[in-house]
């Protein structure tokens, strides 16, 4: 029986082996956790899908490999005392066959010899092997060399952001709107709070604007000819981390308080940044929220949906600016720009401008979040 | 003031003295310095005046043979103190051939006491001057310490550490080695082929290739020296001589002698030289290196004794080369996977690769096969009839995993099984090549042929066609 990588998350292509979890000619039960693998999002694991024993991996640790190809072979039965001998994690081949040279090439150019197919006699890597694998895959250059022009990677993460980006874009009529909030007060209120970050009081916000503006929460159905408005508030919070943008989601915000939501957001952000997000924490959001402020520097943005939601909103930083107050005073107030892209096929202007004033209104008077607490 | 250097290399051993010349040669202005004499303790302590030894044991044994064939020479005895002045005068010569060549490379050779007092600075101390150096990039080079079993009084007149057991002034008559690793058996037995009665109480197993632990023990057995494995000492006590009590799968026994020699393991001392104010990474009470010898600490690299790995010359003469052309932009790489293991006991063992045991257990199918050196005529002809050849090979694919040898030549012979090995050859290029004849390079030949029953000098094989 073969175990094959299967899709284990939205849109997920491909998967690096990060450890096999038993031995060859191990016994192992159904269900039992067999390998663990990292996509460009999280960490799974595969479990057994029967009763057997590992006869031999077709994978090795570090290996990419796509969806649908075949992991390790299982057999049934129960294990032998041959296989027993075998059954370390180390019992698998590992010597490779290349001369010295060709291993200097391969080092100088960069590339993992695991990741070469020998051309040569019995799979033997030769020097045109390298050569071949530099043009299909050129490395990635750790110091980049000063030439016309410098190269990074353009896989993995970067490239499953690239193509979920362009699909989005591509689908949906993009439509961004921008308005600037007064925070002074709502950073007066947190003072006393200290324990709750601005980011966990926006997403509370939010889910709150979110049950009076379903139509943010919604999901488009095309076929169908419909949208189907969800209960359940599910806020992805974009997160940056050094692989590219993750987005972990904090499940059921509307059923949460903000203590919950502040410790869920940061044992998330926490999993985000040490790439251990599992498949059920990256997935399934409702509404998008990017909180960019804490890097400075931006005013607005015109952000990208994460399909197939419906909007996603940005938050930026917050500066103090000389404003001008009801009675015609300049004052000097801590304003903070959002800027909210939505799909303009299924909401209008009118109603993203809505429901941003009464984001707005939560957070300049954040006394008023009292009144709509459950 | 503080002086400014590019690169400074702590410590003259091996490691470090091949570090500084390969950086030299690329280019790179080297500051090396060292507390003791250039060449560490390889060269002054360990590696050569062992060798020293043990080809004076063996070149005794070998005057049987030599009469035999009609060399006329007197009775022949033992003069330790001349042995002595010839090892201290090689001693001197091989340090002077080192000091010579980073001379000419143009290596600034300072002699004192390093300690570092930050990430990029070096305070020597000589004497009762005391100098500050800034430097760009610093290779650790500083070797090992000894350390030996607790509860043994190292202070007794009748006990030795194996470097004390290497410049003995007279041959003990009942001597015990203690020890771990090729050390002691090399001790044990180059004092057996001198005279003495020899006991060699190892640690753990030998080793080696279970083929080659049997032939090794049958030969240290013909030699008089008992070997006993997996041994715990107990007790020693000395009054005039040693009795040590020891415990192995044999039970509890007690042997005597009038010496005993202790080899101790090679450690990383990690208080010296300031390495303990820098915030280095380690494992193991090792630094953490990766394969280039890069530190945690940028500009910090080390080499030798004081990274994972065993304590062997061999290691930091190859990391010692690898992280100087890393300094110098070139890209390389320390793979110890084909590191051969060698033994100067007569005859020699030395071995590359994987042993028979360690390849199944990597999960290989495999077909090994012994060949005897008295079936190489020009072995027989040097009446160096004893010891074999082991070759372990995968199924199929005839991949050789493996070359195991205990006999004359070994340690020149594994050289080609080392190239084998790198250039992951297979059977039939051991035996397509031409073979110098007569030679005992013929024997490795015949070794492989003898994977498939095709050695021609055997005439009863010992595995039938296996492929």
């Amino acid at each position: 029986m073969e175990v094959k990588l299967h899709d284990i998350g939205e849109g997920m292509t491909e998967a690096t082996i990060n450890a096999f979890l038993v031995g060859v000619g191990e016994q192992v039960r159904a269900d039992q956790p067999l390998v663990e693998v990292q996509t460009d999002k999280m960490t799974a694991e595969i479990p057994a899908p029967a009763n057997g024993i590992i006869k031999g991996f077709n994978v090795k640790e570090g290996d990419t490999i796509r969806v649908g190809e075949t992991v390790l072979i299982m057999g049934s039965g129960k294990a032998s005392t041959a296989a027993k001998r075998a059954s370390s994690a180390t019992a698998q081949k590992t010597r490779i066959m290349a001369s010295p040279f060709t291993r200097k090439l391969a080092r100088e150019a960069g590339i993992p010899l695991e990741k070469v197919r020998g051309s040569g006699p019995a799979g033997r890597i030769m020097d045109e092997d390298i050569h071949s694998h530099l043009q299909v895959e050129p490395p990635p250059q750790e110091t980049p060399v000063r030439t016309e022009a410098d190269s990074i990677p353009f896989r993995g993460r970067r490239k499953q952001i690239a193509s979920k980006m362009v699909r989005s874009v591509r689908t949906i009529p993009h439509c961004t709107h921008f308005e600037e909030i007064d925070v002074t007060e709502l950073l007066a209120w947190k003072r006393d709070v200290p324990d709750v970050s601005m980011g966990a009081f926006f997403i509370k916000a939010l889910s709150i604007c979110l049950k009076e503006f379903p139509i943010f929460n919604g999901r488009l159905d095309e076929e169908q000819e419909c949208v189907h408005l969800q209960h359940a508030h599910h806020i992805g919070v974009a997160v940056d981390t050094e692989e590219g943008l993750i987005v972990p989601v904090i499940r059921h915000v509307e059923e949460k308080t903000l203590k919950d939501i502040q410790k869920e957001l940061k044992a998330l952000t926490n999993k985000a940044l040490n790439q251990t997000l599992t498949v059920k924490e990256a997935s399934g959001g409702t509404f998008t929220v990017s909180n960019v402020g804490p890097l400075g520097g931006s005013i607005g943005a015109t952000p990208i949906i994460n399909e197939p939601e419906v909007a996603l909103i940005s938050f930026h930083k917050t500066k103090k600016r000389p404003m001008v107050n009801e009675s015609d005073e300049i004052v000097i107030r801590s304003m903070m720009n959002v800027s909210m892209s939505f799909d303009h096929r299924v909401a209008d202007g009118g109603t993203a401008v809505r429901f941003t004033n009464r984001l707005r209104d939560f957070i300049e008077k954040p006394g008023i979040l009292l009144m709509e607490m459950i | 003031m503080v002086e400014k250097r590019d690169l400074m290399v702590i410590g003259g051993g091996p490691g470090g003295y091949h570090a500084a010349l390969r950086a030299a040669q690329l280019g790179k202005q080297v500051t090396l310095i060292e507390q003791g004499e250039i060449g560490g303790a390889c060269l002054n302590e360990g590696c050569i005046p062992s060798k020293i030894l043990t080809h004076f044991a063996s070149e005794f044994r070998k005057q049987g043979h030599l009469q035999k064939m009609g060399m006329v020479m007197g009775e022949a005895s033992i003069d330790l103190a001349k042995l002595k002045s010839f090892r201290e005068e090689k001693i001197k010569g091989l340090r002077a051939g080192v000091e010579g060549l980073l001379r000419s490379r143009g290596v600034e050779v300072i002699n004192g006491t390093a300690s570092f007092l930050s990430e990029n600075r070096i305070g020597i101390e000589s004497g009762h001057q005391f100098s500050l150096f800034e430097f760009k990039q610093a290779i650790v080079a500083i070797g090992g310490k000894m350390v030996y079993p607790p509860g043994i009084s190292m202070e007794s007149p009748f006990v030795l550490t194996e470097r004390e057991a290497l410049t003995m002034t007279e041959i003990p008559e009942g001597l015990i080695v203690s020890g771990h690793d090729y050390v002691a058996i090399e001790i044990a037995a180059a004092y057996a082929a001198l005279g003495s009665t020899v006991t060699l109480l190892m640690e753990g197993r030998l080793p080696f290739d279970q083929s080659i632990e049997r032939e090794m023990k049958r030969l240290l057995k013909k030699q008089k020296v008992s070997v006993v494995t997996e041994v715990t000492i107990m007790s020693v006590s000395d009054d005039g001589g040693v009795e040590v009590d020891y415990e192995s799968s044999a039970g509890t026994r007690q042997v005597n002698g009038t010496h005993l020699v202790l080899c101790g393991k090679s450690e990383a001392d990690l208080s010296r030289a300031g390495l303990d104010r820098l915030p280095l990474e380690c494992e193991g009470g090792k630094i953490k290196v990766d394969g280039e010898g890069r530190t945690s600490i940028p500009g910090v690299w080390a080499i030798g004794d004081v990274t994972p790995g065993p304590g062997l010359a061999i290691k930091a003469i190859k990391e010692g080369k690898v992280a100087a052309g890393a300094i110098a932009g070139d890209k390389g790489e320390v793979d110890l996977e084909w590191l051969p293991a060698i033994v100067q006991m007569d005859p020699p063992v030395a071995c590359a690769g994987w042993s028979e045991e360690e390849a199944e257990n990597r999960g290989y199918e495999v077909v090994c096969s012994e060949y005897p050196f008295r079936a190489n005529g020009f072995a027989g002809l040097k009446e160096e009839t004893d010891g074999m050849i082991k070759i372990v090979s995968e199924k199929g694919t005839s991949l050789i995993l493996g070359i195991h040898m205990i006999g004359s030549g070994a340690v020149e012979l594994i050289s080609a099984g080392v190239l084998g090995l790198e250039m992951a050859a297979r059977a039939e290029d051991f035996t397509f090549p031409l073979y110098p004849h007569p030679s005992s390079n013929e024997a490795l030949m015949e070794a492989v042929e003898e994977l498939t029953g095709h050695a021609v000098h055997l005439q009863r094989r010992r595995k039938k066609a296996v492929q």
